[in-house]
């Protein structure tokens, strides 16, 4: 961010309005209308209204304020161009919390998400010697770098708990065990999930930071991922990014943009009985581990095999630019070009009876194997979806087939229904709970 | 006795805060581009004033002698003096602030929110040891004119000055049972004694030297000799399992908590100081105790859990009715906050208990369920943590 000009006003130059709000009546305003909130949250109202009513977009990155618009008719996140660096976390209600407790924090949540989406601190009164600051701190004085929050909510949310047995969408349910699974319950799962992407990393580590904070007492953290490279381009205006295995496997992605698209494969319609959910998506999270030193060895026309793509160009075996189409009926030899195993092969449209995906993922690493020394890293796959039913039957087909197995794990796994867009002066909880 | 690498700065934080009476954040005041010091003249209506006072083998004169009321930030240096290494702001008597351990050539400061008043600066060793400093201006109303607040304050240090006392009859009672190097009776009474300690670890924690010596642990120690006070009893008890050698060490732990005895009467508590010491406290089981990290010879780390929670308690408690007046939503999350972590430690009491503690030998409590400790503890730390705000 540092070649960016300095457009938005620093968190502490935003306006003497947003200094006077105490937290607890901004949150109060929050829930009492969106004229009050635009107010209170000072020079952002501004942005706010401007994006209030359409689908929500990106300033183009260095030209505005790098901010998205938190409202709008979907969640931002999705469809809204890819950023750099991702903070995933998942929650699980703590014992003893209500269904009070929990509407009440996820209207907190969305006044503090809001605000630190427009680059401000979480509300609060900063400068009491006498309290702790509501805000950490890391994040003053950088960019919002175009941070969004998404916000998902798993199976487990919609049990007997919280009275929200009734509300849920009839998509949720636990992914199955599918082949080659091998997941480990500490990196899967959760009631919430909380999506933050921004260009900084610790813009994005900031918000999730500080939604934990705000939750003490009513969620607990289950684990917690920091992805530090975009995997996939969700708008054709961005370059294909390449994964650890040096590949760009991201070419064939659903266009952010292209609404037809969107509609048929991503959001949530009026298929879906529970009516609270329309608009919104489904999203899978799988913690993919590479294998990296093996996959490092490997052959050059072997890796290249396994994806189906040349290395350099990213092009398909049967093509000369990283966009020409694949040709699967290609064969040279009597073999074919891409060949059966091959990873786009398994994963194409055109093989899977039209299924797509909006892939939305984040390179990781988790250091060192503590056991062999070798990197532990790869693929935090993110994707969206109208039906989980579409990755159940990808993932069934690449787990049983791919050649790619041989280098890869899945470790960790959540399906989170994501709830539309809010509206202006709506709130998650009020949106969950009705 | 607060764990490795923060330990320093918690423990001269709280030097600063418990004298410096308000300013629990006086300890970032160091920095004087920091934004905590600008929050200070914020929050103070007013500028900070500030104060210098330059150690000499001859004085601690401070410059100006003479300030409005207000915030007031001393300045203290120590140029050259191998004699005079500290200087106290003192209300007839009353230490209020402080900076010590200034060798020659080091410096520090310490911010105090002072009304109108005569006050004194205090640098024992010099040849004049006391100087007037004196406050002009209108006195501000404070928590002094609350009764409520200034009943709590009595009430509180009335209970520190109790559990004082029964820390030194209780480790009375331990160190001869040492001295007499009868180990299974010493290990019975080591948790009798311990648990008054850690209800009132904030305070204990002013004198920093006092601390280290008392519940110092062997990585704290700069040399093994260093190594003294109840943790190098329990790491004998429980590790070496001898008492060879111990003798001086017991009279030394014996006469160390008689004079911390014969000082807490002295500490003035404020209201601010007395909540922001409960967080502490409560950090304190997070920190060293869900780790094992206190009792890591002994393992009677539920113990020490249950001391500083009833510590934290006795600090909140005295101020509910002030708070519940203040912000009641905050003061009934407190109270569910503080009875779901009470519910989970009371989860591994036991009786007679694991060494006579009433709770489980802390090794048997998984790694899964120290988590849920923890999360429990997280919870009530954060809520406690905005008291101070509210009641100040």
């Amino acid at each position: 961010m540092t070649d960016t000009p300095d457009i938005t006003p620093a968190p502490d130059e935003a306006g003497p309005e947003r200094a006077a709000v105490s937290r607890r009546r901004l949150l109060g305003a929050v829930g009492a209308g969106a004229a009050v909130a635009g107010a209170a949250l000072g020079a952002g109202g501004a942005v706010l209204a401007h994006h209030d009513s359409g689908s929500s977009g990106a300033d183009a990155a260095g030209s505005g304020p790098q901010t998205v618009a938190f409202r709008g008719v979907h969640q931002a996140g999705i469809a809204t161009p890819s950023q750099d660096r991702l903070c995933f976390a998942t929650f699980d209600v703590g014992p003893g919390a209500t269904a009070a407790d929990l509407r009440e924090l996820l209207k907190t949540w969305t006044a503090a998400a809001e605000a630190m989406t427009l680059g401000n601190p979480v509300p609060g009164n900063p400068g009491d010697l006498y309290t702790p600051p509501e805000d950490t701190g890391e994040a003053a004085g950088l960019q919002p770098g175009n941070l969004t929050i998404t916000i998902g909510y798993g199976p487990t949310l919609f049990d007997r708990r919280f009275g929200l047995a009734g509300r849920r969408p009839s998509g949720l349910v636990k992914l199955p065990h599918l082949p080659k699974d091998n997941l480990d319950p500490a990196n899967s799962d959760g009631d919430l999930c909380v999506q933050a992407c921004a260009d900084d990393p610790q813009v994005a580590f900031h918000a999730v930071r500080n939604l934990r904070r705000l939750a003490f007492g009513t969620l607990v953290p289950r684990w917690m991922e920091l992805g530090f490279g975009r995997t996939s381009s969700t708008t054709p205006q961005q370059a294909t990014p390449r994964n650890l295995m040096g590949f760009k496997d991201g070419t064939r992605n659903i266009d952010g943009t292209d609404a037809a698209l969107m509609g048929a494969h991503v959001w949530i319609g009026d298929e879906e009985p529970q009516r609270w959910a329309r608009g919104g998506s489904y999203l899978v999270s799988r913690k993919i581990r590479m294998l990296m030193e093996q996959w490092d060895r490997d052959r050059l026309g072997d890796q290249q095999d396994v994806f189906g793509r040349f290395k350099s160009t990213g092009a398909p075996l049967t093509g000369k630019a990283e966009f020409d189409t694949p040709d699967f009926h290609a064969k040279s030899g009597g073999q074919y070009v891409i060949p059966a195993d091959a990873h786009i092969r398994l994963a194409a449209h055109e093989n899977n009876n039209g299924l797509r995906i909006l892939r939305r993922g984040y390179s990781y690493t988790d250091g060192i194997d503590p056991e062999t020394g070798d990197l532990m890293g790869g693929l935090f796959f993110i994707a969206f979806m109208k039906s989980p039913q579409q990755f159940i039957t990808l993932q069934t087909a690449l787990g049983q087939h791919d050649a790619l197995n041989e280098y890869i794990q899945h470790i960790g796994s959540g399906l989170f229904a994501v709830p539309p867009g809010l509206a202006a002066g709506q709130d998650w909880g009020t949106q969950l709970f009705g | 006795m607060t764990r490795p690498a923060p330990t320093r700065r918690i423990l001269a934080c709280a030097a600063t805060v418990v004298s410096a009476g308000l300013l629990l954040t006086a300890c970032g005041g160091h920095d004087t581009n920091s934004s905590a010091s600008g929050a200070t003249a914020k929050n103070a209506g007013g500028k900070t004033a500030t104060v210098t006072i330059s150690i000499t083998d001859k004085d601690c004169a401070p410059s100006p002698a003479k300030v409005p009321a207000g915030a007031v930030k001393f300045k203290v240096s120590n140029k050259n003096s191998a004699k005079v290494t500290e200087a106290e702001l003192q209300d007839h008597g009353k230490m209020l602030g402080e900076k010590e351990n200034l060798t020659p050539g080091l410096s520090g400061d310490f911010t105090l929110n002072l009304d109108k008043g005569t006050y004194s600066v205090y640098c024992p060793g010099a040849d004049t040891d006391r100087t007037a400093f004196s406050v002009t201006g209108a006195t501000t109303k404070t928590w002094k004119d609350d009764p409520q607040l200034v009943a709590a304050t009595q009430q509180y240090g009335t209970w520190i000055d109790g559990e004082v006392k029964q820390l030194v009859t209780t480790t009375d009672a331990f160190t001869a049972a040492v001295k007499a190097g009868n180990i299974d009776e010493a290990k019975s009474l080591y948790g009798k004694a311990r648990i008054h300690y850690e209800r009132i670890e904030p305070t204990a924690e002013i004198w920093g030297d006092l601390d280290a010596r008392i519940d110092g642990r062997a990585d704290d120690a700069a040399t093994p000799a260093d190594f003294t006070g109840f943790h190098r009893l329990e790491q004998a008890l429980w590790q070496k399992k001898s008492l060879a050698g111990t003798a001086k060490l017991a009279d030394q732990l014996d006469a160390d908590v008689k004079t911390l005895n014969s000082q807490v009467p002295s500490v003035e508590y404020q209201p601010a100081v007395i909540a922001n010491g409960a967080t502490d406290l409560i950090n304190e089981i997070q920190s060293s105790k869900i780790t094992g990290e206190e009792e890591r010879y002994s393992h009677i780390d539920l113990l020490d859990f249950d001391g500083n929670l009833a510590g934290a308690n006795e600090a909140v408690s005295v101020l509910m009715p002030t708070l519940k007046q203040k912000d009641a939503a905050l003061a009934t999350e407190i109270d569910q906050r503080y009875q779901a972590v009470l519910t989970a430690l009371k989860s591994y009491a036991a009786k007679p208990g694991y060494e006579g503690t009433g709770y489980v030998d802390y090794r048997k409590v998984t790694d899964a369920q120290r988590r849920t400790l923890a999360q429990t503890v997280d919870a009530y730390a954060e809520s406690v943590s905005k008291i101070a705000g509210k009641i100040a």
